[in-house]
């Protein structure tokens, strides 16, 4: 017994420093398409914010693809993320996100998805962009790739055989400046990066203009793995939530032209959900109608 | 003198020609080579270059190709251009694309007018030379857009394979405007050095051919002062001594100083002859003198003693006259001499012709002929006085050896650059050994000549630098030919005669 009581204050201590070095880890947190992510001396203040706020390091972590992205916050590689909503919608088994926090943009949590073309070309309808070059920035973005291909659909495109080619940039910013470059005759951004991209970097994306702006979709939210501690969690929802309450938080938040961030009911990514459900009964509709010989061009 | 002058410089101006052409054409051989030279290695670097940037486009090509990832492959292929060239603005990529192995543009740095997806068409001969051979490479290579020396671009062709299949082609042309800037700058960099050099060499060869010429303008100098007949002393220490050009001056100097001795013994001897003929010449005054003295002393003095015989007065009165009249013939002649060696009087040959009539009253009416043949032209300048001297003494000469009667000739012509003035006579002729006395003073073959006749002929030909022979044989007559310059020059006779 005295020997248990002896170790008591040992395990205590261990304890503790295992706590203390579970403090000092650096909260992981990854970037998608969804922001600008070649500003990295902004992403560095941001980090400096996020890690005083929350008495812990945080570190940025970037990837080419949401693909990568969301392997990594699977696999237990990142904590947070600011993913797209397509992604968030998609069904896991089981799911290991939870959503944390929306950004308010222009007053509300949400965006569009735009459809660019090079400013001194004659294009004035998607439809006229048929038999051209189309960028897309990445296969699981909503405004970048889901919404044209459900917009095509609805207007009886076969989305398949629709363009001549078809490349993905894994980069808004990228996908403006391939319509400016000429390299593709057209693309698909979402509305908040064009929009940016037209303030911070006008020689660009004034080569390019929008012909086709989508409905408003839910604004790329910020998730948590479902494992991270509630204490983390509410850290992170705390210091994000109130950045615009004060003059250092207001500041990275105008950088990024937002109003701040909200939380808000995953509803608002119902819209993504269905379409990106009609665009799967279409697929399998329309790979059946393959199989059968049927397939219209 | 001047002309030698001039003829030494034209010596020296063609060694500095010499030199100059040498030296220029060896230095712009030498510079056409360089500038050629680097014609061929500003080509192989940018062939280089072009080759280089093409396979560093293939390198990463390879996989967005089999990805079908066009962003990339445009990126990558903007990424390596834009490296190349610095900036945007500079010319030196006039294009690059990755083709398929079909021709269909998979990337291209100027999409807007090569659409990606689309067959690349090309529009002009060369492009579409250049687009059939990229697409039949199996191999890098490199498209020359012209020819060696008007190349507007050079490409640089690689395929690009993945499994040894080939699955697309970079194609990557540079504009030769930098090559042809940098061959211009460096070909004006070679011919600015080249000429400088020509220039320096010029000017060394220049200092080089006055330092040869100069000891050899100083010999000129010097011999042409020989031929005036000083001799001057050479500066002997400005010549190389053991060149061949100091071996020269040795010999000059020694040749120089011989023909000095040799002039020095000349001198002494005419001066020696001077006095033996006027030794000569004084005895013969003396003698020819004395004979008539002593024949009028020995006159004088029978009269002294019979002064009132009238019948020696009447016999050696004329023989006192005779004696005296004698004594001035001799003096007259001297004098005569004296006085035609003083005057100086030009004419044309008709000046001989006057003669005719001074000849006619001394053959007075003997029975003597005459013939006269001129025929000189009037250009030719003569001496007057001494020619007509000459001619009348040679008349006088004959008309005494024919004494009575016979034919005398006289014919005056040109004989290329020689006058020549003949006189034939048909008398008896002259003895060998007369011959060989013929112009010594006072020499005679007649108890009343002076002798000093012939010998103040041969006196004035030799004046006016002719020469005069005479052709003779006993019994056949005899022929005087005196031989004249052609050209006689005043300046020079008159110096002759001071």
């Amino acid at each position: 017994m005295k020997r248990v009581l002896l170790l008591f204050p040992v395990l205590l201590s261990l304890l503790f420093i295992s706590v203390r070095a579970e403090e000092r880890k650096p909260v992981r947190f990854g970037l998608t398409a969804v922001v600008v992510r070649e500003n990295l001396r902004f992403f560095d203040d941001m980090a400096d914010y996020l890690s005083q706020k929350m008495g812990r390091p945080v570190k940025f972590v970037q990837r080419k693809s949401y693909r990568e992205i969301m392997d990594m916050l699977e696999s237990g590689k990142l904590e947070f993320a600011w993913i797209c909503g397509y992604p968030f919608i998609q069904k896991r088994k089981p799911e290991y996100l939870k959503l944390l926090t929306v950004p308010i943009y222009k007053g509300a949590p949400f965006y569009r998805s735009y459809i660019i073309v090079h400013h001194d070309s004659s294009y004035k309808d998607i439809a006229e962009l048929k038999g051209s070059v189309f960028a897309f920035s990445d296969p699981d973005s909503n405004s970048g790739f889901l919404y044209p291909q459900f917009f095509l659909t609805t207007r009886n495109f076969n989305f398949n055989q629709f363009f001549r080619q078809t490349f993905f940039t894994y980069n808004h910013a990228e996908t403006v400046e391939a319509v400016a470059a000429r390299v593709a005759d057209g693309g698909a951004v979402d509305s908040y990066i064009w929009d940016f991209l037209k303030k911070t970097n006008p020689q660009i994306a004034q080569k390019t203009r929008v012909i086709h702006a989508s409905s408003l979709f839910g604004f790329p939210p910020i998730v948590a793995r479902k494992s991270v501690s509630v204490d983390l969690t509410k850290k992170m929802t705390r210091a994000l939530t109130e950045m615009n309450k004060n003059p250092a938080g207001k500041q990275l938040l105008n950088t990024l032209h937002l109003d701040g961030f909200g939380q808000f009911s995953a509803d608002i990514f119902d819209d993504i959900k269905v379409m990106a459900e009609k665009i799967k009964n279409r697929q399998i509709t329309s790979s059946l109608d393959r199989l059968n010989g049927t397939a219209k061009p | 003198m001047g002309s030698t002058r001039i003829s030494l410089n034209n010596l020296s101006a063609k060694f500095l020609m010499v030199i100059s052409i040498i030296v220029a054409s060896v230095g712009f051989t030498i510079g056409a080579a360089v500038i050629i030279q680097d014609w061929f290695r500003f080509q192989q670097s940018l062939e280089e270059k072009s080759l280089l940037l093409a396979h560093s486009i293939a390198l990463s090509a390879s996989e967005a190709i089999l990805q079908n990832d066009t962003w990339s492959l445009h990126k990558n292929l903007r990424k390596t251009a834009l490296r190349a060239n610095g900036n945007e603005r500079d010319t030196g990529i006039l294009s690059g694309m990755v083709l398929d192995p079909q021709g269909v543009v998979l990337a291209h740095i100027d999409p807007a007018n090569n659409p990606i997806g689309l067959s690349l068409s090309p529009a002009t001969a060369v492009d579409k030379k250049a687009f059939s051979e990229s697409l039949q490479a199996k191999t890098a290579k490199v498209f020359h857009g012209g020819s060696l020396f008007n190349d507007p671009f050079i490409e640089g062709i690689v395929p690009v394979f993945s499994d040894r299949k080939k699955i697309g082609i970079v194609r990557l042309r540079l504009s030769t405007v930098e090559l042809y800037s940098q061959a211009r700058r460096s070909a004006m960099t070679v011919l600015a050095t080249t000429t400088l050099l020509v220039l320096i060499g010029s000017f060394f060869g220049a200092l080089f051919s006055r330092r040869l010429i100069k000891p050899l303008t100083i010999l000129a100098n010097g011999m042409q002062s020989i031929g005036r007949g000083q001799f001057p002393d050479l500066p002997l220490d400005i010549f190389d001594k053991k060149g061949e050009i100091g071996q020269l001056a040795k010999s000059f100097k020694w040749m120089s100083r011989q023909l000095e001795d040799k002039k020095q013994l000349e001198d002494e001897m005419a001066a020696n002859e001077k006095m033996v003929a006027l030794g000569r010449i004084s005895a013969g005054v003396a003698h020819e003198v004395n004979n008539p003295l002593a024949g009028i002393l020995n006159c004088l003095d029978t009269l002294k003693k019979h002064p009132d015989d009238k019948e020696l007065v009447d016999r050696y009165l004329p023989i006192i006259e005779k004696g005296l009249h004698r004594i001035r013939q001799i003096v007259a002649s001297l004098l005569g001499e004296l006085r035609v060696e003083g005057k100086q009087e030009f004419s044309d040959p008709s000046c001989l012709d006057d003669l005719w009539e001074l000849a006619l009253i001394e053959i007075d009416d003997k029975p003597i002929q005459l013939n006269w043949d001129n025929r000189l032209d009037k250009e030719v300048v003569l001496n007057k006085h001494r020619v007509q001297q000459i001619v009348l003494n040679m008349l006088k000469n004959a008309f005494q050896v024919l004494k009575n009667q016979g034919t005398v000739d006289f014919r005056a012509f040109r004989d290329g650059n020689c006058l020549v003035l003949e006189v034939q006579d048909d008398g008896p002729g002259i003895t060998k050994e007369n011959k060989d006395r013929l112009f010594d003073p006072f020499f005679s073959t007649r108890p009343d000549g002076t002798g000093l006749g012939l010998w103040i002929t041969y006196r004035m030909v030799q004046s006016l630098g002719g020469s005069i022979d005479v052709i003779s044989e006993k019994g056949k007559g005899t022929t005087f030919q005196v031989f004249l310059p052609a050209q006689q020059d005043k300046q020079e006779t008159q110096k002759e005669t001071a």
